[in-house]
């Protein structure tokens, strides 16, 4: 039975590896190991290198967002406006180049802006994954950098009411973040049915850097979950339910209305914003609702093969007040946001694990989505759009001994209508593209002995434009540019290398990444080097275009248990990008960074059970790889953060309580990050005290 | 296994249905905001002090948001006379529409969030002092009203700045955004 209850889980998540297989070693005695079943798809052994955040690393980020989650997987980073907004960044590439599959379901938002973040609780999930390589096709073509899978823990089997409370208190931006879980299964007649809800809840007020607060840069957050499964021997069934809500201030001294505004909020050294703490969010602040409905449900055939259907709605509105009202007297257009998007998106997938046959495994799928975008506003930024895709793959796996081996094959079609209204004469009218292209990936990973582990792996990917790229034609205020998107833009094309080294022995892990993604057509945002000059201001001018570029980094991670109790872990992760076409560097490419963590495991007693402290020094170089006149500002220096942390379970009568009490930024540094967008405006955040509480019972 | 097979029929039709269902939203393509106001004019009107009959007016105009024509930007031009003092006003107009709408009196009610700068090339024989006050405390300038001092004859560029400056105003140009940012060529003769 528990086989096929995680069956979805193991194809999805199950192929960490042997870094699962040693952290499961490591973290044996905690108890929210991952349980692996042992279908017959699940072989813990992948083409292209792997990584996952669980247990304690996973805890140490509860209150984060999801960008500032992932931070420390090596080769991630986030790409951030401000302290509140920030998104996955994987091997320098970010946005509608990372996949998010929450919980199954691929994320669609309006992802395509810096200051869009993903509209996640990350409460939700009881694991996080990065994907890359053959098995990543199998989530759309548009992986360019892989895909981030978040995933609820398995529901309970027999347990009749279980559940988690977790709190998180955060001295910077007296942030409070809730979150409580309630599970439970049937029993008796009711057997095979099975139900969790959750519910988060988050507030912070104005952050903090070293020296000052950042006004209006505080946000609220809730958001709930269900889910309902029933599931008997052959077959099961389950409807999810998700929604999510926050309100988020902008940063104050970030508004600027032209190039004469920004270039003086450069030269200051911090900024004429006032420095107060308060919750209130004030204009100009985002709103974002999204709410998911998921239903799938799976059969298992008589001869191994299993059959699954996943059909999703969801619904993502965007609305964003400026610093001021319009100008106007009726209150509606007062009340109003200045822009809003609203997507509604419906997809559906097919997916047959085919029962196996000797070494051979073979997974097939059918996918299909339809979306429609409506904008309004009071300025004009993007047009409405209709898009319908479909996709088909196959993925086939061949197991001998030391070898593995993986091939996928994809081919996708995406037809996009928008919606345009002619301002002259009013007249609608509308233009259609379409897009198809076969995407093909093919790995293979040796292990000739059982320390050390070989993989490689090169794929294509391929994404269309999306219609900001096509179609934006507006001033993004925060950053007083004003960007043109380019109708006749084709689809991105990557060819993407990757080899992998993994040593494994009883006091030393070592894993090293190499990566070589050559991705022809790349759009970007140029900047033309010229002004537009309207009624408020002068802005820069920024065309959307393609280009060559090649980027190619290095993520390493080596872990040395100098004793028993003492243990090194090392991270690095170096990406150079480079644009081919004027053979120079790529613009906003992360800066090196070096993670050193030194980690303290002292031995159990009967109430402390595996306390540790640890002392990380996370440095990040300057970038210093950008081409003359690409940016405002020259990058950032380098800066290094040292962060400290302790923790325990620890048992109180029947009960374990997960405390954790980590100090960022210990000796309140302040820097500015390249990745950060309002480096322009104000130094990045300051020392914090982090509580983070969390029980099950 | 009937009634088992069934169910990712089930589960099909029901999600062909739901995507069937949905309604097309996104071909309403919604109209320009009525009541909304555009900034896209600047206009200063200057009223000479000694002689009511002088009055001189120029008019910045973006009007890249009506369409015929579109994207026309004109250079306007003052003529003042020199050795003297105009009460000059500055007034904000919608005129993607007609009758053209009035901003300025958006910006009236919202003075203690606004604020008019001025500043001239070092070649123009003018000076500007804001002479109409908000009802912040102590009051601060707005600048819709100013009087305008001219020396001796003379050519120059006025740069004029609609500074948005909510909770923040404090007398100077520097805290807060630019709403509108235009310049006028002077005569002064």
């Amino acid at each position: 039975m528990k086989q096929y209850l995680f069956i979805v889980f193991i194809v999805t998540a199950g192929q960490a590896g042997l870094a699962q297989q040693r952290d499961s070693l490591k973290q044996a005695s905690l108890h929210e190991v991952i349980i692996q079943g042992s279908g017959p798809a699940a072989k813990p052994v992948a083409t292209a290198t792997q990584v996952e955040l669980k247990n304690v690393q996973l805890f140490q980020t509860r209150g984060n967002s999801l960008g500032e989650s992932l931070k420390s997987i090596p080769g991630l980073n986030s790409i951030q406006t401000g302290p509140s907004i920030s998104k996955p960044v994987i091997h320098g590439l970010h946005s509608n180049r990372v996949l998010i599959l929450n919980n199954g379901v691929r994320q669609e938002g309006q992802q395509w802006g810096s200051e869009h973040a993903p509209e996640i609780d990350p409460f939700t999930a009881g694991h996080i994954s990065i994907i890359e390589g053959a098995a990543s096709i199998r989530y759309g073509s548009d992986a360019m950098a892989g895909v981030v899978l978040l995933e609820p823990k398995a529901l309970p089997e027999n347990k009749l009411l279980g559940g988690t409370v977790s709190l998180t208190g955060a001295s910077n931006g007296r942030m409070g973040a809730m979150s409580a879980m309630l599970e439970g299964a049937g029993t008796h007649q009711l057997e095979g049915l099975q139900w969790r809800m959750l519910g988060t809840f988050k507030r912070a007020g104005n952050f903090r850097t070293a020296h000052y607060y950042m006004e209006n840069t505080g946000l609220q957050e809730g958001d709930y979950a269900a889910t309902l499964a029933y599931h008997r021997r052959q077959y099961g069934l389950s409807v999810y339910y998700s929604s999510y809500h926050t309100k988020l201030g902008i940063f104050s001294g970030s508004h600027v209305g032209n190039l004469q505004d920004l270039d003086s909020a450069f030269a200051r050294p911090r900024p004429i914003t006032p420095s107060y703490f308060s919750y209130k969010i004030g204009r100009s602040y985002q709103v974002v609702h999204h709410d998911l409905f998921k239903a799938n449900g799976y059969y298992n055939f008589n001869n191994g093969g299993k059959m699954e259907l996943v059909f999703a709605r969801q619904k993502d509105l965007r609305q964003e007040y400026d610093v001021d009202y319009p100008y106007s007297n009726d209150p509606a257009v007062l009340r109003a946001p200045q822009i809003s998007f609203q997507i509604i998106t419906h997809t559906a997938d097919l997916l047959y694990h085919a029962p196996a046959k000797g070494p051979f495994h073979t997974l097939l799928g059918l996918s299909g989505s339809t979306q429609g975008n409506v904008f309004s506003g009071l300025r004009y930024l993007v047009p409405n759009f209709r898009n319908y895709s479909g996709g088909a793959y196959a993925i086939e796996k061949y197991t001998r001994g030391k070898l593995t081996l993986e091939a996928g094959l994809r081919y996708d079609y995406r037809w996009l209508r928008v919606y345009r209204r002619d301002e002259a004469t009013l007249y609608l009218y509308q233009n259609t593209h379409t897009y198809a292209n076969a995407t093909a990936t093919g790995g293979a990973t040796y292990q000739p002995g059982g320390r050390f582990s070989v993989n490689a792996n090169i794929g294509t990917a391929w994404r269309a434009p999306s219609v900001n790229e096509l179609y934006i034609n507006g001033i993004h205020l925060s950053a007083a540019a004003y960007e043109r998107g380019d109708s006749t833009l084709s689809s991105e094309r990557s060819i993407n290398t990757t080899l992998g080294l993994k040593y494994t022995a009883p006091k030393l892990f070592v894993q090293v990444t190499l990566y070589n993604n050559q991705i022809n057509h790349y759009i970007y945002a140029k900047p033309l080097l010229q002004s537009i000059h309207i009624i408020s201001g002068t802005y820069p001018l920024f065309q959307y275009t393609q280009q060559d570029v090649r980027l190619r980094g290095v993520d390493a991670e080596a872990d040395w248990d100098f004793t028993k109790h003492l243990t090194l872990v090392s991270k690095a992760a170096v990406v150079r990008g480079f644009n081919k076409s004027i053979h120079d560097w790529l613009v906003f490419m992360p800066a090196d960074h070096f993670d050193n963590q030194l980690q303290y495991h002292f031995t159990s007693t009967s109430t402390w059970l595996q306390p540790y402290v640890s002392l990380q020094y996370a440095y990040t170089a300057r970038q210093s790889r950008v081409p003359p006149h690409s940016d405002y500002v020259a990058p950032p220096a380098a800066y290094g953060l040292w962060n400290v942390s302790l923790g325990s379970d620890i048992a109180i009568g029947k009960r374990t309580l997960r405390a954790d009490l980590t100090v960022n930024n210990l000796t309140n540094v302040a820097y500015r990050d390249y990745l950060n967008r309002f480096r322009y405006y104000t130094d990045d955040l300051g020392a914090s005290v982090v509580l983070r509480l969390s029980t099950s019972f | 296994m009937k009634k088992k097979t069934s169910i990712p029929l089930l589960l099909l039709a029901s999600g062909a249905l739901l995507m069937h269902a949905c309604k097309k939203d996104e071909k309403a393509v919604a109209p320009p905001v009525p009541g909304n106001e555009f900034l896209t004019t600047v206009k200063i009107r200057a009223v000479n002090t000694q002689d009511p009959a002088d009055v001189q007016v120029a008019s910045w105009t973006d009007t890249t948001l009506i369409a015929h024509p579109a994207d026309s930007i004109n250079t306007p031009v003052l003529n003042l006379k020199a050795h003297a003092t105009y009460n000059a006003e500055v007034l904000f107009l919608d005129e993607t529409k007609s009758p053209a709408g009035d901003v300025t009196s958006e910006i009236r009610e919202r003075q203690n969030y606004h604020l008019i700068c001025f500043s001239g090339s070092t070649s123009l024989p003018l000076t500007v002092k804001r002479t109409d006050l908000d009802t912040n405390s102590p009051a601060l300038e707005v600048g819709l009203e100013d009087l305008f001092t001219t020396g001796a004859a003379g050519t120059g560029q006025l740069n004029v700045q609609l500074r948005h400056q909510p909770n923040a105003k404090n007398g100077s140009c520097e805290p807060g955004s630019t709403d509108a940012d235009v310049t006028y060529t002077i005569n002064i003769k």
